[in-house]
């Protein structure tokens, strides 16, 4: 049954995978000495192809782009090949998170009275959608629900975090982080909705994700003016930590509170190797998702391929950024702080 | 010790006077002058070690600021670039107020860094102050990056901020670096026109002067060494004529009281007229 829909799809995820940077390529880019090594050698890779027409004064920035561009194409192609009906609902949601941080970025262009046309250069490519340019012409939340949004699927999010409230005075971080929570059990729900696999392995890598956002809000607000109840509010209704983890991490105070929170929970394994210094822990929670995204390709049958793919995909293209980066500033050893090699 | 190099004056003991105070003036110019100079290039050799720290500095600071926005970057995600962009409300953070320090009289202009507050940055200077005053403007973008990479934002922004903190430490000394090098060269040229050409000037023309004087009093006692000469040659003369007056005096009668008169009359006239002289 899932081959005659969505094998086809399957096939081709699993064959993108093989695009991957391994591991020896990673060894081999630390090698590079400059950025125009990293180019030369990435010519040699998937990206090749986007690469070779780029002017030759290179910077990091544009291997970025170009990784970018990538993942887009890949899944213009998913879009292209018109999945069946429970998997391109699925691909949708995936990219509800980047439409998501695109809305936000229109709004708070809008307010600040910026142009359209850059605000919409500026938008990630995966979370574009039809009416995003009229987003710039709203003034307050109730006529960006009436107007723009009431079509996208995002609009069901805005409905359940605010009703009334006024644009202004709503942080727009909050703002964010509220879709996003709205958004992690939307999709949660739908994942559960398709049952079977999927469902197990979308629930695992679904409930990560919530933890990982509470851990980092809770890092992130410390010492911030945003009140226990306010960051409460912005975890999500499930996870691994929710909801004694939760709780506790509401109540902690400063870094040391929210690593012994953490080691309390189900997540003590992954501290193990970890300091105290907060780059660490983003480190820790990445090399976690790339383990858990890759474990998925182990099974089959199951739609969370496609969100590990994409994970993977990200955390590549944060591979090469952190790479070029250090070796155009001259900062080499610092490479094994943030590449995480895939395969 | 030329004619050219003294000043074109008359020779006289009023005008010695006047130039000899001008040359103590001029000494005591040029001891002041020099006094400035030495704590100017002090200040200078100062700065310039300072200027050699900050820069090197300046670019620990910069790599690290860099670096935090790539460590940002790496969280946070590309797009966290434009969330920054767009909680900037337009409005500087940190302005660089001038103000002028005094070195030896000379003016320096230097810059201090200070945060937007126009109360707090007006309460004084110092690098003190910005801490304080970020500290009321940061909770507006404290909250960028919830969802991730805040902790590095902030840890960005610190950093940028201690790079923006030097960069302006460096602008103001190599300011009061450029400042105090002209200063210094105007000084050093004035002492050393002061010691080299002025005074000089002014002491050749004392001696000159003094020389003149020697010169008009030797004359005078030369001259009156003459007159005296003279006067005792006359004075034997006479002598000599009366005493021959007087043994062939009726020989010569008719003739000597003749010709003695007008010359007997012309000496004595002289010798009364030396008389004057003398006294």
């Amino acid at each position: 049954m899932f081959n005659t829909k969505d094998g086809f799809l399957e096939a081709t995820v699993r064959g993108c995978v093989g695009g991957f940077l391994r591991t020896e390529d990673y060894s081999n880019l630390q090698q590079c000495e400059t950025v125009e090594d990293i180019k030369l050698y990435l010519t040699s890779t998937d990206y090749g192809s986007l690469l070779q027409n780029e002017a030759s004064p290179t910077h990091p920035s544009l291997i970025v782009r170009c990784c970018l561009k990538k993942i887009v194409q890949d899944f213009s192609f998913f879009d292209l090949v018109k999945a069946a009906e429970p998997l391109s609902t699925f691909l949708q949601y995936l990219k509800y998170g980047y439409m998501i941080d695109n809305i936000v970025l229109m709004v708070t262009g809008a307010m600040h009275e910026r142009e359209v046309t850059e605000l919409l250069d500026k938008c990630h490519p995966l979370g574009m959608f039809d009416s995003i340019a009229s987003l710039g012409a709203v003034s307050n939340l109730r006529e960006l629900h009436r107007i723009v949004l009431v079509d996208t699927p995002i609009s069901a999010y805005f409905g359940e975090c605010f009703r009334d409230e006024n644009l202004d005075e709503v942080n727009i971080e909050i703002l964010r982080n509220s879709l996003y929570k709205a958004y992690l059990k939307d999709f949660f729900r739908l994942s559960q909705m398709l049952g079977g696999l999927t469902a197990e392995v979308m629930k695992e890598i679904l409930c990560f994700e919530a933890d990982r956002r509470a851990v980092n809000i809770t890092i992130n607000s410390i010492g911030t003016e945003l009140s226990r109840d306010d960051r409460q509010k912005l975890f999500s209704d499930f996870g691994h930590m929710h909801p004694e983890g939760q709780r506790d991490l509401a109540l902690c105070r400063d870094f040391e509170q929210v690593v012994s929170v953490i080691v309390n929970s189900t997540y003590q394994n992954i501290l193990q190797k970890s300091t105290s210094e907060e780059m660490n822990i983003d480190k820790v929670f990445y090399e976690t998702e790339v383990m858990k995204c890759s474990s998925m390709f182990a099974q089959q049958f199951h739609y969370g391929i496609f969100y590990a793919y994409l994970k993977l995909r990200e955390q590549e293209v944060r591979n090469l950024m952190w790479l070029s980066e250090c070796i155009a500033q001259d900062q080499k050893y610092r490479i094994v702080d943030g590449v995480i090699s895939i395969f | 010790m030329s004619t050219t190099n003294r000043l074109n004056v008359v020779p006289t003991v009023t005008v010695l006077a006047v130039v000899k105070n001008r040359l103590i003036g001029a000494q005591r110019g040029y001891k002041l002058l020099k006094k400035k100079a030495d704590a100017l290039s002090l200040r200078y050799r100062q700065i310039l070690k300072k200027i050699v720290q900050t820069k090197l500095s300046m670019g620990e600071n910069m790599k690290s600021a860099s670096f935090a926005w790539t460590e940002a970057k790496y969280v946070g995600g590309d797009g966290i670039k434009h969330t920054v962009l767009d909680s900037v409300d337009g409005k500087a953070e940190i302005r660089v107020r001038a103000y002028a320090d005094n070195v030896a009289g000379v003016k320096i202009p230097k810059f201090n860094a200070c945060g937007s507050g126009s109360l707090i940055g007006a309460s004084g200077g110092g690098s003190g102050e910005t801490g304080t005053t970020t500290a009321t403007t940061e909770s507006k973008s404290e909250l960028t990056g919830l969802g991730r990479g805040g902790k590095q934002i902030q840890k960005c922004k610190k950093a940028y901020k201690e790079a923006l903190q030097t960069l302006v430490e460096l602008a103001s000394l190599q300011t009061a670096f450029l400042t105090l090098d002209q200063a210094i060269k105007t000084t050093n040229r004035r002492v050393n026109a002061l010691e080299n050409v002025v005074t000089p000037r002014l002491e050749n023309t004392v001696s000159y002067i003094k020389g003149e004087l020697d010169e008009l009093e030797r004359e005078e006692f030369f001259r009156l060494k003459k007159v005296q000469a003279k006067k005792k040659k006359d004075a034997k003369e006479r002598e000599e004529k009366e005493e021959s007056l007087s043994k062939g005096e009726g020989v010569v009668k008719g003739e000597g009281g003749s010709g003695a008169g007008p010359v007997g009359n012309l000496i004595d006239f002289a010798n009364e007229k030396d008389e004057d002289l003398l006294f």
